[in-house]
């Protein structure tokens, strides 16, 4: 435990001295990496825990992010107050749609979420494009702030916020018996517990957190549009970073993100759009059937061996 | 002595076949029933329908005097039933004591979320089913039947069951491991657990139950003393006889 | 609205057998194959390559991409899902890649605009009072043969009451001495190839597109959910309920807002009555 409270203070403190070293194009990168990992981490604690793989996250993420945009272009309304309220609707929606499906199985969860992010992609495109904006969206939106500098530490110390919550939430023993769903629902509810009870807690955070990056993410970039929102491509690169960086972890889909993240910028000038996905998807479907722990499982390794390390050392009195 | 278990005319159907057909039995409170019967002849349906894993056709379940057809298992479970599975089915990514953890977990998120690692109640019930303390480290791959048993019997007993259903604990045991786990079970009996046993071996069971009752085709076909039950004809011809040379 | 009636009849069709693929997986593996939809796209795609772009004749090029789709349904069986079947999640998840993955393959080889196809027949015909393309009319009746050759080919056939008696009971059918993994093979196989024959129909109906594989999986999975697992009937049934209200949806209200419907009364349907019309009770 203690360790583990070292290494995010480490994190912490790295990350906010980070724009002293780096240019503003490489801070609006961190920027997209911090908002992916508030995505990717929504999504773990939900379906990385209790197995409940949900296709819907662009759909919670697009509420948010739609509420909040057409009240803020059509109402006026100050941000303090839209994003909130794009916060609640989305946990409400969300669950007002998602938890039949939740209550039954798995699978049919999974289904109904594709099903919804799919039908929403097209109705946004139509519907009322007075309010919605139609196909290219709404543009031109209030941002929070301007400057790479504030938009780094903003997105960065939510984005922490949010991880310590969720990590400290699934080292309870909450974790515990979220992943006891996913083993084995049956067996949890001969052990006494009310499983849609529990999912439900997992989902409504899950909307929470998704909620807050959608709202949030939309007055970084000032725009939305159903292409950026409710998109399979967007969907991907969510469930890659959580898949690759290691699900049921919390921290995976962080180290996942940031991977994606740069790998994406990396290779933006060798390789164009198409091959981009494809390369994704193979890279993901190797680490599912050979790392199927992801890159978390690499860096506790790294971490396990560096803490023995020290542990050796000092029982020998040397200094590392 | 009160009934604690009072199941009426319980019928369960499968496509045209009847698992169940008009059931009825009771246990009383502290007592040991045996359930018996050949192959296929309903006894863990029977589990399955008072656990709720499985919704019956027609028919009544009564515990504690109250009908529970309506509450779901893990109410059922809060009431005070509890049950180990015929096939071992524990948490394969948990070891033993996370296992014994999930059990004693109440049904209550604030709760949930503040306890973190109970050690001292696992450990406890670890050890009462004969874990040794090594042992609780262990995960399920690791161990043998006999282990595994005894862990589905842990994680039942976590729930703080008033009446336990038992499905064929001592199937893929060892002569040792069967002694040790009907000791274990005559102690709890001793500590005023109620419970239900299906098992094949008819041996063991004698020195466990009070009662028994005996199963065919979903049906009742014999209820009294173990003595009584194996020398009714019905008994021998359900079981064809092939029984006989276990007594 | 004698238009409505046949229109609806004619897209329950298709919509049936759309939805028969997938569900056969479902009941006979107990995974979620979402890379169904990509036996739909390649079944559109290769049939354009053979019979517009090479000009083959139609039957052969139609032969062609069913082939396509059995091949990659085994394919995905063989590498893919065999692997991970202890784990219907990974299968969940990995199949989804590969129909992403899939779609960047198309969108590479073919380009991200969407084309159209040629009718398998052009021209139209009247059928009371109602004038609709030949090509749906054929799609329809191609479907119902197929339906009726497969409701026959398991309920007569030997490898075919195989498959029934392992979507009933996995270990039961292997004692009887039933091979679970050559059952599979041929479940995909058949998978794949109805997702195919759907696919060249479902092209020429709308149009093709990388990313055309999601529509028709949303369509099968709003069947699976109202008529329930493990019937065929029930998902013939539940077709020509989707297929009804899509139908009277885009009549009368407009054809943007069919999959709202659609969604609405999965949703419905998911908190009355969850195991669907006429699904077998949850294992």
């Amino acid at each position: 435990m203690k360790k583990s409270l070292l290494l995010w203070a480490i994190f912490g403190a790295l990350m906010c001295l980070l724009p002293l070293f780096t240019s503003t194009g490489t801070l609006r990168v961190f920027i997209f990496a911090n908002f992916l990992a508030i995505f990717a981490m929504s999504w773990d604690i939900l379906s990385g825990y209790t197995g409940y793989i949900s296709f819907g996250h662009p759909f919670l993420i697009g509420i948010a992010g739609y509420t909040t945009a057409m009240l803020t272009r059509h109402t006026g309304t100050p941000l303090f107050l839209s994003i909130p309220l794009a916060v609640f609707f989305t946990m409400i929606g969300g669950t007002l749609f998602f938890f039949p499906a939740l209550r039954t199985r798995g699978t049919y969860f999974a289904l109904v979420t594709l099903a919804f992010m799919e039908v929403t992609y097209h109705l946004m495109q139509v519907v009322e494009p007075s309010l919605t904006g139609g196909t290219r969206g709404l543009s031109g939106l209030p941002l929070l702030f301007t400057g790479a500098i504030p938009n780094y530490y903003l997105s960065f110390f939510v984005m922490f916020v949010i991880a310590l919550g969720l990590w400290a939430l699934t080292r309870s023993g909450l974790g515990t018996v979220l992943s006891a769903i996913r083993l084995d629902e049956e067996s949890v509810k001969s052990a006494g517990l009310n499983t849609s009870k529990l999912k439900l807690f997992a989902f409504m955070l899950s909307a929470l957190v998704a909620g807050i990056g959608g709202a949030l993410y939309t007055h970084y970039l000032g725009s939305i549009s159903p292409r950026n929102m409710f998109d399979i491509n967007f969907l991907f690169t969510i469930l890659i970073a959580a898949l690759i960086g290691g699900e049921q972890s919390i921290v995976g889909p962080i180290l996942g993100a940031y991977f994606l993240t740069f790998l994406l910028e990396y290779l933006r000038p060798y390789i164009p759009g198409a091959w981009r996905f494809l390369l994704y998807g193979v890279i993901a479907l190797l680490v599912y059937y050979y790392a199927p722990k992801g890159l978390y499982s690499i860096f506790q390794a790294g971490t396990n061996r560096l803490g023995k390390k020290i542990k050796r050392n000092e029982q020998y009195g040397q200094t590392t | 002595m009160a009934k604690l278990l009072d199941v009426q005319s319980l019928t369960k159907k499968f496509g045209g076949l009847f698992a169940v057909y008009d059931l009825s039995f009771h246990v009383d409170e502290g007592e040991s029933l045996g359930l018996i019967g050949p192959n296929g002849s309903g006894k863990t349906t029977t589990f399955n329908l008072i656990m709720k894993e499985l919704k019956q056709d027609e028919g009544e379940i009564y515990f504690k005097g109250k009908e529970i057809s309506k509450y779901p298992t893990h109410e059922r479970v809060k009431m005070g039933i509890s049950r180990t599975n015929q096939i071992p089915r524990p948490f394969s990514e948990m070891s033993v004591s996370k296992n014994i953890r999930v059990g004693i977990m109440p049904d209550e998120l604030m709760r949930i979320i503040s306890m973190n690692s109970q050690s001292d109640a696992e450990r406890k019930i670890g050890k009462s089913v004969g874990f040794k303390e090594h042992a609780l480290a262990m995960y399920p791959r690791e161990l043998s039947m006999g282990d595994l048993r005894r862990l589905e019997l842990a994680r039942a007993l976590a729930t703080n069951p008033k009446l336990l259903l038992l499905d064929e604990v001592f199937a893929g045991l060892t002569v040792g491991e069967i002694a040790e786990l009907t000791e274990l079970l005559k102690e709890k009996k001793e500590e005023g657990l109620t419970f239900i046993i299906v098992s094949h071996d008819l041996r063991s069971l004698a020195t466990l139950v009070d009662r028994v009752v005996v199963v065919s085709f979903g049906r009742l076909i014999a209820e009294g003393s173990f003595k009584e039950v194996i020398a009714d004809e019905k008994v021998q011809e359900a079981y064809l006889g092939k029984q006989h040379s276990q007594i | 609205m004698s238009g409505i009636l046949i229109q609806g009849f004619l897209l329950s069709g298709l919509y049936a057998l759309i939805a028969v693929g997938f569900t056969m997986i479902f009941s006979v593996g107990r995974v979620l194959n979402l890379a169904y939809g990509v036996y739909i796209m390649l079944g559109g795609y290769v049939y354009y390559v053979l019979a517009q772009v090479l000009s083959l004749p139609k039957i052969p090029s139609f032969l062609g991409a069913v082939l396509a789709g059995v091949a990659f349904g085994v394919m995905t069986y063989l590498f893919l899902v065999r692997g991970l079947k202890d784990n219907p999640i990974a299968v969940e998840i990995s199949t989804l890649i590969l129909a992403v993955v899939m779609q960047a393959v198309i969108i590479l080889i073919f380009s991200p605009a969407p084309r159209s196809m040629w009718p398998l027949i052009p021209g139209v015909i009247h059928l009371f009072g109602v004038t609709i393309s030949k090509n749906i009319f054929l799609a329809m009746i191609v479907s119902w043969l197929v339906l009726g050759s497969l409701l026959v080919f398991v309920q007569k056939t030997q490898v075919g009451r195989a498959i029934r008696a392992v979507s009933m009971d996995t270990k039961g059918a292997v004692v009887s001495g039933i091979n679970p993994s050559k059952i599979n093979i041929v479940t995909w196989a058949l998978s794949g190839a109805l997702g195919a024959i759907a696919g060249v129909f479902f092209a020429t109906y709308t149009q093709l597109d990388p990313a055309m594989w999601v529509f028709p999986l949303i369509i099968a999975v709003a069947v699976v959910i109202v008529g329930g697992i493990g019937s065929i009937m029930g998902s013939l049934v539940a077709a020509h309920i989707v297929g009804f209200l899509e139908t009277i949806t885009t009549a009368v209200i407009a054809a943007e807002l069919r999959g709202v419907f659609t969604l609405l009364l999965i949703i419905v349907i998911l908190i009355i009555v969850p195991k669907g019309l006429m699904g077998r009770e949850e294992i």
